[in-house]
Parts: C-alpha cells; structure tokens; sequence
C-alpha cells in the first residue's frame, strides 16, 4: 500500500510482549490514519471504561499516510489514550522527525497496553521491536533521557516522559527529541502509568508513492506557494508568537486570566517581533517543513537565564504572560523550559497557575495553602517553584497538577468561576469574546477546548480563504454569533483532517486544498475528491463524538465557561459575549446531534459508522 | 460631501487630509518612520486602463509625501504593496481587512513584515482612515 508501511505494532508491557498487524486497505481508506484511524481502533478493540491511567487503557502513536513522504508539513503524528485529564477521549499531535522515523521503521503506528512492572523503553528499529529495562532513566527529565538515549546515535527519534509523567500529572506531555511536545490532554501521565520512560525508533525503509512524477510536479507547486504565502513569512520569521500584536488589536489575547481586554504594553513585550530581536537564536524546522516556524531561544544571562532550545510558542507567550501579568519575555522563556524539562503542557500548565493566583487574590486561597508562597500576579519566582511542585506532586502543587478543574473542585464552590475550560481541558489562548466562532469549536471540539481540532481561526481571523471547498466569506465579524456554526461545521470537516493525513495545521493554511488534495492522491493512489475530505473529516468528528457520547459526554458538557460568558470591560471583544444557545442549537442542527447532544443513529449510518450506532443505540 | 474620484491626486490628498488630522493617527503612529507604496494593478473592465501607483511617506506621527507616482518610484519605499483593484476597492469600502487580504494573498507586501506586524496598530488607523474618504470608483463614477 503507497504511503503506508502497513503494519502496526501491538505492545503489551505487563506481558513484555511485541507483535505487529494488519489493516485492510477498506479501512485505511476509510480512516486514513492518525487519530482518526486510533479512534477506530479504540471504539473496535478496547474497554472505553476503564480508568485513564489503568493498564488496559491503549497509548496510540499513529501516523498518516503522507508521514514520510518528504511533502512540506508532512512530519505529523499523533498520540491517543482516554485522557486522564477530562476522562473523554484525548488526543495531540506533534511534528519534528519522529513520525517519518516510525514509518522508516516499518510501522504506520504503535498501540501499547499493558503496565511494566519496572520502568522500561520501548526501541523500534527496522521493523524489530524491543522491551528493555530504563535503568536509571527514571526519574531524569526530558532533556537529561533524551540526550542519554541519543548518546550512541544522534540518529535515533526519542519520545520520553519527565517527572510529571512520572508523578501522573494530569496534563503531563510527551517530549519529542526535546525540541517538540505532544502537550495537551494529560497523555505523559497514561505513558507514566505504564512506567514507559521513552520511545525511540530508527528506521531506512521509506515508504512507496503511487505517482512518483505526479508527486514531484505536486511537490515543486507546493514550494512556490509556500515561498508566495505572508501567512508562511510571517510564521519563518515570527513564529506562532506572530499572533501576539495583531490578536491584542483584534481582542484575541486572553489577559489576567481572561478578566482584562486590552494591554498592549504585554503584547509589545512579549510578541514575535520582541523575541526576533531578543532571545531568538535561530529558526527550526520539522522535517522536510520550508517554513521552519519554531524558535529556537536562549537568556543568555539574568535571573531567567536558560540553555538554548526550544522557545515559546503563542499559547506560552500567553499563559506565562498576558494570563499571569508578566511582562518579562526572558520569564516566558524560562518558564517554557521548565515545562519542557519536568514533561508538562504548557497551556494547562500556565492556566491552571493563573486560576490559582486570581483564587489568591480573591482571598479563596491564602498563603498557607499555598505552602507560603505569594501567589501575587507576575510572581514568577512563585511560577518557578510552582511548576516544580505540580511535576513532583509536593503540596500545593499536587492540587494544581490535577489541572484546573479538579483543583477548583478540590478549593470549593467559589473556586469554580475561576476555572477556564471545556469539559476539563483549559481554553487555549484565543478569547471567544472577540471571535464568537471559535467559542463554539471549543464547546464542541472532541478533546475539550481546542484551537486545533478545526480551522475556525483560520476562517473567522480571515487568515485563509477556501471558496472551492465550500461557502464562505472573506472577512467575518468576529463578534457576532450568527452563521457560526456553519462556519464551525465546515471547519472541523477540513480543519480535523491534518489529523487523520498528519499534515501540519500552519501547513493547511499556507497551502490550497487542491495542492493537499492532489498529494494525497498521488502518494496514496486514493483519488479522493474535495468532498470525499469532507466526509472523512465529518466521520471523524462524529466518530470521537459518539464515543464520548459512550463516556457520558452529552448537551450539558457543551458550554463556555462563566469567564468567557461575562462581558469584557475594554479591548476590541469589550461588551461581546458568544450566544451559546444560538450556536448550539444550529450546530447541532447542522451536525445531527440530538437535542441532548448524542448522534443521532441516521448521521451514524450515513458516515458509514454501524458499529458506532450499535454500541450508542444498543443493537 | 465632497467625492473624490478614487486612486487619483486629489482623492490622495484628502487621504492625506484625513490623517494629517488625526491625533489618534499621530499617537499610534508616533514610531513609524517609512514610505508605503501601492500599486492598484490595472483592470481594464473596471475603467482603470493602466495600473495606478502611489507613493506615501509617515515619519513618527506625520504624513510626509502622498503622490500619484511611476512604476520607478514606487519601488523605492520601504514597503511595496499590490493587488488588483477589485481587491483594493474592497478594503477602500472596508468590506476587506488589509491584514486579512494580506494573509490570503489578496495583497502582496514587499518589506519587513516584522515591522508590518510590530505596527499592525498603524496601518489599520491608515486604512481606517481611508475609508472615511468619499471615494466614488473609477467603474462607479
């Protein structure tokens, strides 16, 4: 099969045994690959009810079919488990060189169960598989293991877990190869459970293409569009952070945690441009990526000073900054590092720090609860011991790693206006204030709020334009709720397939859907149309959907939080708030949801998902 | 209110006018040092037979050139900034963010885009200001 290696490895960690299996080329066409294909697998073979962190619960890393092919953005994986933080389905994606590796490798993905008795490390090279022990890796951070585990060979893809894995702090992440991070939903803590310390895989077997001079003459297209793309510039030469001085203007930027509209003293300290001129060392590209927007940072001296490597995305500037009130980027930096040395997302990370310092200073906590620490606002000496707490579960640190809606659970009812989330997974950094669209994804996104699981951003900032794929303006007002949720629908169908083909999300913007469409066919020798995406994207949206509908997932879990549903003072969102039952009740509407959020059984037969509708209707 | 035929001399000094009058502008400017020039290519069913180019000049607050100009001298400001006309009557109505026609490719921009974004604030004003203009369209006129 072209793009695929086409197999899958199966690991079972309390048995210490490997093996590998197949998936007819039906399916695959079906699924594609990715989290899509993972929650296929996981709704077919495994127990949705077991708890998160128990053996049986499957880690997933899985590739699509582009994964290796050398296509610009192309470098994405993800990796799946029931979530530990929201007890629904969890997921993230992440790029840099370990999915083309895997696939080099000979496996499309990688399903563990199981619990070692030891910690352990998984290797995976050239189709062999190995269980061995991790010896004194246990315990070290994510920078420490990765080196040890290259030591040998600089070659050699890692993905391993730090203390906070280790710890099973709910939002624990993954390093990959230290530079990128498999952050969101808690799935460090399901690899911690498993006392699996790091995967490493290693591979020369690179995948077939159907078309190979189609591919080539598709390939050449996609460079020059990248090269012609402000949005591509902007990202090479700012990164994520590009978003920081336009998204103040535009009522975008979450501040004080999402109390305050407008300060664009935080945003000039803390954007893009500030960090090109300041603390960047260098740009960093995933594999075969032309756009290279990672940053690559060090503080060179001063309180903050950190080692170069990997720097602070957007969501990072935000949440230990504009959401913390600190104004110090060189702080940002820091802060980011410890993240990414204990193993924790940074988004969770930062939020749930703020909720607590709002909590502070609202009199809910006081100091004694905070083990003495002054948890006032831009505090960072506080931030820094506070981190280090939640990635070793020490005090009050072990409340906060429980992410902010069990800790607000754990500090009592007045606590709970404070926590900003989604069916338990923070907001990312984006105020649905400003852009009333992006409200609802997060309400309706499968893995709780997320920026990422669609392209409504993309589509209400007016930072793409898709006319070809399907009804829409060029410049929406964000603040207005009507015709949300058409927009949101179409968003996800396309936005949620860099999930399922493992294309990058910056990728999808940069490039026009008849350049991605036109790659995958010649890769895979599929010939989808647009609308076969489209299907494909809605199938998988429905798909995750009802198997949280299994979890218990229904109407009452698809609201905003209080914070986003009251008004802010200044700022360009000032006096919006989202119409939460507008853009639900069309939504659902739209996506054949039932009044009380479940999908209904005609979506399911017409996705072609039976197996779904018999669980979720009792066949 | 007086009209102005768009992307001529006259309609480019009320622009000017517009913004030399606004303390906002001068506030928001107040680090911008730089000339813009836009090119409006031409389009010939729209009555704009040739393409138009014009030249604009802002230094930390005030308006310094604002002129009806050759293909030559518009290639000497420090940002270059092009499209078609349809595309650039949309943003003169303010039915198109520039910001957005930029993302999308509407626009192209030639320059420093760190600077673009680091004064976002200002080149919004600009248009903003723009549009306050009466402008009647050369294919409206």
């Amino acid at each position: 099969m072209n793009g695929y290696a086409g197999k899958f490895l199966e690991v079972d960690l309390t048995k210490g045994t490997c093996s590998s299996f197949t998936i007819a080329e039906a399916r695959l066409k079906k699924f594609i690959g990715g989290s899509s294909l993972a929650a296929a697998l996981y709704l077919e073979k495994y127990n949705l009810h077991t708890d998160p962190l128990a053996p049986e619960n499957p880690l997933m890393v899985m590739n699509g079919p582009m994964v290796g092919s050398g296509f610009p953005g192309t470098s994405r994986f993800a990796v799946t488990a029931k979530s530990p933080q929201t007890g629904i389905w969890g997921e993230a994606a992440c790029g840099g060189n370990f999915g083309p590796e895997l696939k080099r490798a000979g496996f499309d993905g990688i399903i563990i169960t199981g619990q070692s008795k030891s910690p352990v490390i998984l290797s995976v090279i050239n189709g062999e598989a190995k269980i061995s022990a991790a010896g004194n890796l246990w315990g070290k951070d994510i920078y420490e293991v990765t080196d040890i585990c290259k030591a040998e060979d600089k070659g050699i893809k890692v993905l391993a877990i730090g203390p906070a894995g280790e710890n099973l702090v709910k939002f624990a992440a993954i390093g990959n190869d230290k530079a990128h991070f498999i952050g969101r939903t808690g799935l460090g803590a399901v690899m911690g459970s498993k006392k699996l310390k790091a995967i490493l895989v290693r591979g020369n077997q690179p995948p077939g293409k159907a078309n190979e001079e189609k591919y080539k003459e598709i390939f050449k297209a996609a460079i020059a569009e990248i090269k012609d793309s402000a949005f591509a510039e902007s990202l090479h030469l700012m990164g994520s952070d590009a978003a920081m001085d336009l998204g103040m203007m535009t009522g975008d930027v979450p501040i004080k945690n999402w109390t305050l509209g407008e300060d664009f003293e935080l945003s000039s300290k803390l954007s893009g441009p500030t960090m090109r001129e300041t603390y960047l060392t260098k740009a960093h590209a995933c594999a075969n990526c032309p756009v290279a927007c990672k940053r690559v940072c060090a503080v060179k001296d001063g309180p903050y000073k950190t080692e170069e490597g990997p720097g602070p995305e957007y969501e990072t500037c935000c949440t230990f900054g504009t959401m913390i009130m600190n104004y110090d980027l060189a702080a940002v930096i820091k802060a980011n590092e410890l993240c990414n040395r204990y193993g924790m997302d940074t988004i969770s990370a930062g939020a749930t720090i703020a909720m607590a310092m709002e909590l502070y200073e609202k009199g809910i906590i006081d100091k004694k609860k905070a083990d003495n620490l002054e948890l006032t606002w831009g505090n960072m000496d506080t931030v820094f011991a506070l981190l280090k707490k939640i990635a070793f579960r020490e005090g009050f640190g072990s409340t906060l790693a429980e992410g902010s809606l069990k800790a607000a659970t754990q500090l009592g009812a007045k606590a709970m206006d404070s926590a900003v989330h989604v069916k338990g997974l923070e907001l990312p950094m984006h105020d649905p204030r400003g852009f009333h669209g992006m409200g609802l994804a997060y309400m309706m996104s499968n893995r709780g709020a997320c920026h990422l699981q669609h392209a409504a951003m993309g589509m209400e900032q007016g930072m793409v334009s898709w006319p070809q794929l399907f009804e829409m303006k060029e410049d929406y007002d964000g603040k207005t709720s009507q015709g949300k949720a058409m927009l949101v629908f179409n968003s996800e169908n396309y936005g949620i397939l860099d999930n399922s083909l493992s294309i990058c999300h910056y990728l999808l913007y940069c490039l026009k859907p008849e350049t991605i469409r036109d790659a995958f066919n010649a890769i895979t020798g599929f010939n989808f149309e647009f609308k076969d995406f489209l299907i494909s994207g809605a199938r998988d949206w429905t798909l995750k959907r009802g198997i949280n509908n299994l979890l218990g997932v229904s109407a009452k879990d698809d609201v905003l939080p209080k914070k986003i549903l009251t008004p802010l003072q200044e700022g360009a969102g000032a006096g919006s708030i989202p119409d939460m039952k507008l853009l639900r009740d069309e939504y659902y509407a739209i996506r054949g949801l039932t009044a009380n959020g479940i999908v209904s059984e005609e979506k399911l037969l017409e996705l072609g998902l039976p197996e779904l509708r018999n669980k979720l209707y009792k066949k | 209110m007086t009209g102005y035929k768009g992307f001529t001399q006259e309609w480019m000094d009320a622009w000017k006018e517009k913004i030399a009058g606004s303390k906002e502008y001068k506030e928001i400017a107040k680090d911008w040092e730089g000339s813009v020039s836009i090119t409006v290519n031409a389009d010939p069913s729209k009555n704009v037979p040739e393409p138009v180019y014009m030249f604009t000049d802002y230094w930390h607050g005030d308006v310094r050139d604002f002129f009806i100009c050759d293909a030559a001298k518009a290639q000497e400001a420090k940002f270059i900034m092009t499209g078609d006309y349809a595309r650039w009557k949309q943003v003169a109505k303010k039915e198109l963010d520039a910001t957005k026609a930029l993302m999308q490719g509407k626009l192209k921009l030639r320059g420093d885009l760190t600077y673009i974004v680091r004064n976002v604030k200002t080149i919004n004003k600009v248009i903003d200001l723009l549009t306050e203009v009466n402008t009647i369209f050369p294919d409206e006129g």
